[in-house]
């Protein structure tokens, strides 16, 4: 253990330093929170902040434990979209449209490779929060027009895009940043 | 703005206000049970039936609708408030009937609701469960939010863990109204909510984030009031043993999404004895007080006065 923040302890509902099973433990009832269908989440959030949160809570483990989140062992009455993106290349539902949601398009492209933000970093050298932030299209947490234009750039070639120029004017016009 | 009444701290009745929950769910019969239950541990109790839609509290508790209500006395038809407390068939119980004062004032004023719910404090009691019926109407907001124990009773049932969010999300966003200085804190809000940053607004959390990004002063403000909203919530009908992690789960749910701490007072079973104590007129605590939903009450009322109840008889 590791590079954990207070957040993170914080994020699983635990004591900074706790157990190693303890904190399998919280993984496991967190995720389960924001399973699709979870009925203690009901219509809460939407499909969107729902994977947002599902990310935090690995990120939050990762930091932790410094290892990958296991699987989740609990009942899942859907699969998430998330894992079934592990099969394929991105066949599963459709990706969010690029000019409406570059940012939401980037996370679909990631996930539906199988990539955690932590391995798309390792990739490009882009920090996982950063990443987060981008593919949320956290305007005002972004570093200049410019640089943001660079990290889409990188993070769609990374993921092996068709126009990675296209979306990046895509996103530098959603996001108005000057 | 509606002021709140009475901090724990202080003298005077601690007020639990049962709301929210669509209907169904048994606010009413969650509400004049653990009356009584808090009643039986000797503290004095008054049950306010604050239902628009429908008073019933008192065929629960077995006695006709009563005579004397909240309006005499806001009209000063009655000298003395404690000439509207209603005896009931139990010790340490008393019924207010309050639905008829809310509906002569239809759309009370907030000056009005503050009233209503000053006159209300001075009851010479310990405790007052008001029962607000359904509904997000501004006047079930205001009394559920100016009670300070906001209580909302939820069934594990898709349908009313959505309704309770709406519920929620309403009040909570209500509250926040009153952060001050309020035209400071409006015009910091304003600015989040116009154009791109709104889309950034997902989750209250969001909005305090973004609003703290904006104006430092506004966004303490909001965290301020946001950290005085602390409702809390009943599961009724449990039928599985894994729903009994409900209460706890809406928990985490809300301290992730708004940040708030919404605390689990009980889980109470779905008990058959629970409807016929209802066509009994009487309540299950004292009709079928080795029920399972009795005993659930007790652990509930327990919770309430803040110590152990013994099981009664
Ligand atoms: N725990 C329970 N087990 C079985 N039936 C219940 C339970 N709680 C409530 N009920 C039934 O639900 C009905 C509606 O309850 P009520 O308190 O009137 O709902 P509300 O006030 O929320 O509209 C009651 O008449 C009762 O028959
Ligand atoms: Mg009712």
């Amino acid at each position: 253990m590791s590079h954990a923040r207070f957040e993170d302890w914080q994020l699983l509902d635990l004591a900074p330093g706790a157990e190693l099973a303890e904190v399998n433990r919280a993984l496991h009832f967190r995720r389960s929170l924001y399973q699709p269908g979870a009925l203690a989440t009901y219509n809460l959030l939407d499909e969107d902040e729902r994977l947002r949160m599902l990310d935090r809570i690995d990120e939050a483990y990762r930091r932790i434990t410094g290892n990958e989140p296991p699987r989740s062992p609990g009942p899942r009455p859907v699969e998430p979209v998330e894992e079934t993106g592990l099969q394929g290349e991105g066949e599963v539902g459709s990706p969010p449209d690029p000019r409406t949601a570059p940012g939401a398009h980037l996370r679909f492209q990631r996930r539906a490779r199988g990539l955690s933000l932590e391995q798309l970093s390792a990739v490009t050298k882009i920090r996982t929060s950063l990443i987060s932030q981008i593919e949320a299209e956290e305007v005002d947490q972004l570093p200049a027009a410019v640089f943001v234009r660079g990290h889409v750039l990188q993070l769609a070639r990374a993921l092996g895009l068709a126009d990675p120029n296209e979306l990046a004017a895509r996103y530098l016009a959603k996001v108005r940043l000057d | 703005m509606i002021e709140e009444i009475q901090e724990p701290t202080e003298t005077g009745p601690r007020v639990w206000a049962i709301g929210g929950g669509k209907g169904g769910v048994g606010k009413s019969v969650v509400a004049a049970n653990l009356a009584l239950a808090v009643a039986r541990t000797g503290a004095r109790v008054a049950l306010v039936d604050a239902d628009l839609g429908g008073a019933n509290l008192h065929t629960l508790i077995g006695i006709p609708s009563p005579k004397r209500n909240l309006s005499d006395f806001i009209a000063r038809r009655v000298a003395s408030l404690n000439e509207i407390l209603a005896p009931t068939p139990f010790d340490n119980l008393w019924l207010v009937s309050g639905a008829k004062a809310l509906l002569e004032t239809a759309n009370p004023s907030f000056g009005q609701k503050t009233k209503i719910l000053r006159h209300l404090a001075s009851l010479d009691v310990d405790h007052i469960f008001l029962d607000l019926g359904a509904g997000t109407s501004f006047n079930v907001l205001d009394f559920f939010l100016a009670a300070r124990r906001g209580v909302l009773v939820v069934v594990p049932e898709a349908t009313s863990v959505e309704n309770a969010y709406f519920f929620i999300k309403a009040a909570y966003f209500r509250k926040l109204k009153r952060a001050q200085p309020r035209a400071r804190v409006k015009a910091a809000v304003d600015e989040v909510m116009r154009g791109d940053a709104r889309q950034r607004v997902r989750t209250p959390r969001d909005l305090m984030a973004q609003v703290m990004a904006v104006d430092a002063e506004a966004g303490a403000a909001l965290m301020e009031e946001a950290s005085t909203f602390s409702p809390s919530i009943i599961v009724n009908r449990i039928e599985r043993s894994e729903q009994t992690r409900l209460g706890d789960e809406m928990g985490s749910a809300c301290r992730d999404y708004f940040g708030i701490n919404l605390r689990c007072l009980g889980n109470l079973p779905y008990d058959a004895l629970v409807r016929r104590s209802v066509d009994e007129r009487r309540p299950a605590v004292d009709l079928f007080p080795q029920s399972s939903f009795a005993r659930a009450v007790r652990g509930a009322a327990g919770t309430v006065v803040g110590q152990p109840v013994e099981a009664v008889g």
